[in-house]
């Protein structure tokens, strides 16, 4: 049987050939909803085989730029290109085989099972005479496997935990084997140790698979450690990117996010680590009252 | 078959299917869907035969399949005459309530969006009544092609008023409902205006009845709902993708705009043509996919079972409308609204409790 051969090939070194291909970008693009514009005259080019992760103030414009990048919205002006060819001019299936996008609050019909929703993901490769191909069956067995869900096939979507959840979602968008893969947000909603979990599987994808992905993120601090390549927007424009310890400096988070805040090395991974340095206010001591507190600079 | 060293996990296959395969063809096949299909027909067929039965002189289910099997009997030109022309305008417009039902709940995400709900049967109704009692429909023939365009234009116009910057379901379902009402009084300003005979043969076209229809209201039907499998198969798929988010549909490659454009106008032509050959027999579009979506409990609502559940829907209260107050015939939309209104109170007031969350 063809499944299980397969299975035993380590998909990795088969996988980082193909992605070398997948170069992502945009030129001229400006985006907005009706009226409103959102992205403005952006040019762009995600590093193939990375992780970027894509940061900024609410309302800059990630979400939309990112939307645009996986072709869920279309450009008002400009162009996204794949590989050099305009994405919005190629057949919406070739693209699903392509692109992979999670979206920042996907939702799965009542009673799904964890199985079925990952199954959704090959949709891009069936036909209605190809419903359930070795292909299929391997890359849906992969992807369980590779999200640590496989003991979890069987139960209804809705009733998982959050970090379950978010983990049997990415697992349909690894099903779909696609070379690049796009989230919006795939941190949010989630407890601390649940961020950590799918930022870290996220790295492993891109580190054992080859994938490319793109993602953005709230958390400024967890971007810098996970990116290889940063990319800070303000406004719908791209004020920096780079590697994260070039791009993120005490001025920057205080010119993009309008926050006094110091950089520090991560006592861990020597990442980027910022730190608020002058808040107005301390918090409430026990009568109420505010205290102003010190600049972090002077403390010790 | 070739085993490596490593020790891989096996290839797993999707719960409640059989899967067949063969080289590269495989197609996959929801096993309590299919189980759930047969069921239904088989009801179904009880169903009928026991329509066939029933009546001012009881048959027995002996003679009517007798009849079936090309036996001499006395009764035959009873049942082939009457009873059996009768149940089958039940079964095609049972039948095609249900489908149409099924995709248009499917577009709009929400049981409320059924097409007698939204407006469609009223608009298909309204035009009917409006050209039937001011003469201008002079064939039968003329009668289902009246419906379809009445349907479509009231669904493209509550599409249209619902609209703004895209789709809610809530907002179309309550445009729908105003339209529908709307539409309602229209009808029945059209009767009042009319002379005394031609509105009531509208009015009796319009209360929903099967009394007196044959196989002149059942060909239309039967032609659009032959005509249409292809697009079932279609839809049936396309069906799969709109059970998502919008964003992640688009992303697996679904062109949602097509599929929502096509599930709809599939919809409102079946549920038009239905009402055509019967009349607004309501709340069949409502109920019928729902009790098929909660007996197979598949992601997305199963076209075949709505059908066929909408058809044993239509057939069991026609026989109810016969028997209930006999020997006065009621109208069967008299009794698919007593079973469907109160469900439809139950869904709006589960829709109430549920929004906060």
């Amino acid at each position: 049987m063809t499944v299980r051969t397969d299975m035993t090939v380590r998909t990795d070194v088969v996988r980082t050939e193909s992605t070398s291909t997948a170069h992502l970008g945009a030129e001229g693009l400006t985006l907005g909803y009706a009226e409103h514009t959102v992205v403005t005259d952006l040019d762009l080019q995600l590093p193939p085989g990375r992780v970027t992760v894509i940061v900024g103030p609410n309302a800059c414009g990630k979400s939309t730029l990112l939307r645009a990048l996986g072709r869920l919205l279309k450009p008002a002006r400009g162009l996204v290109l794949l590989d050099g060819e305009d994405l919005h001019h190629r057949p919406t299936r070739w693209v699903a085989q392509q692109i992979g996008v999670l979206a920042q609050t996907p939702t799965a019909p009542e009673g799904m099972t964890v199985f079925d929703l990952v199954a959704r993901g090959r949709q891009p490769h069936q036909r209605w005479w190809r419903q359930w191909s070795a292909e299929d069956e391997a890359r849906v067995t992969e992807a369980l496997h590779q999200t640590g869900i496989t003991d979890l096939a069987d139960r209804h979507v809705d009733e998982l935990s959050g970090g379950q959840r978010q983990r049997a979602w990415i697992a349909m968008t690894i099903a779909q084997d696609t070379r690049t893969l796009l989230l919006d947000e795939p941190t949010t909603y989630l407890d601390i140790a649940h961020q950590i979990e799918v930022l870290d599987l996220l790295r492993r994808l891109n580190h054992d698979l080859g994938r490319t992905i793109v993602a953005v993120l709230h958390d400024l601090n967890q971007a810098a450690r996970y990116a290889d390549h940063l990319i800070m927007m303000r406004d719908g424009r791209i004020v920096a990117h780079g590697d994260p310890a070039d791009v993120v400096t005490d001025r920057r988070v205080h010119d993009v996010f309008g926050l006094e805040a110091i950089v520090v090395p991560d006592p861990v991974t020597a990442t980027p680590l910022i730190v608020p340095a002058v808040p107005r206010y301390a918090r409430a001591r026990g009568n109420g009252e505010l205290v102003p507190a010190e600049p972090a600079d002077r403390i010790g | 078959m070739t085993h490596t060293a490593v020790k891989a996990p096996d290839g797993l296959r999707p719960p409640g299917r059989a899967l067949v395969r063969r080289g590269t063809l495989s197609v996959l096949l929801h096993r309590r869907s299919a189980l759930v299909a047969a069921a239904l027909t088989l009801v179904l067929a009880v169903a009928v035969v026991a329509a066939i039965c029933v009546g001012e002189r009881t048959l027995s289910p002996v003679e009517v399949l007798k009849v079936a099997f090309g036996h001499p009997s006395p009764d035959r030109l009873t049942i082939e005459l009457l009873r059996l022309p009768r149940a089958a305008v039940g079964v095609v417009v049972g039948f095609a309530f249900g489908v149409a039902g099924a995709l248009i709940q499917t577009v709009g995400r929400n049981p409320l969006a059924s097409p007698d709900v939204i407006g469609v049967s009223q608009g298909a109704a309204a035009l009917t009544v409006g050209l039937l009692v001011f003469g201008a429909i002079s064939s039968p023939f003329a009668i289902p092609l009246v419906s379809v365009t009445g349907g479509m234009l009231t669904a493209a116009f509550v599409y249209v008023v619902a609209w703004r910057r895209g789709l809610h379901a809530q907002r179309f379902v309550l445009i729908g409902i105003g339209i529908s009402i709307a539409l309602g009084s229209l009808t029945h300003l059209f009767l009042i205006g009319a002379d005394i005979f031609q509105a009531l043969h509208a009015k009796v076209w319009l209360t929903g009845s099967l009394k007196g229809r044959g196989w002149d209201e059942v060909k239309p039907v039967l032609v659009v709902l032959l005509a249409a499998v292809p697009c079932l198969l279609w839809a049936s798929r396309a069906q799969r993708g709109l059970s998502l988010d919008d964003s992640t549909a688009v992303a697996l490659g679904n062109r949602l705009d097509r599929q929502r454009l096509g599930l709809a106008a599939l919809g409102v032509v079946l549920a038009s043509v239905a009402t055509g050959a019967a009349g607004s027999v309501n709340f069949v579009a409502l109920v019928a996919p729902q009790v098929a979506a909660r007996l197979t409990r598949d992601a997305h609502i199963p076209l075949l079972s709505a059908g066929l559940a909408g058809a044993v829907i239509v057939v069991v209260a026609d026989i109810v409308a016969r028997v209930a107050l006999a020997p006065i015939q009621l109208p069967v939309g008299v009794i698919t609204a007593m079973i469907g209104a109160p469900y439809l109170m139950w869904l709006l007031i589960r829709a109430r409790a549920e929004r906060p969350s």
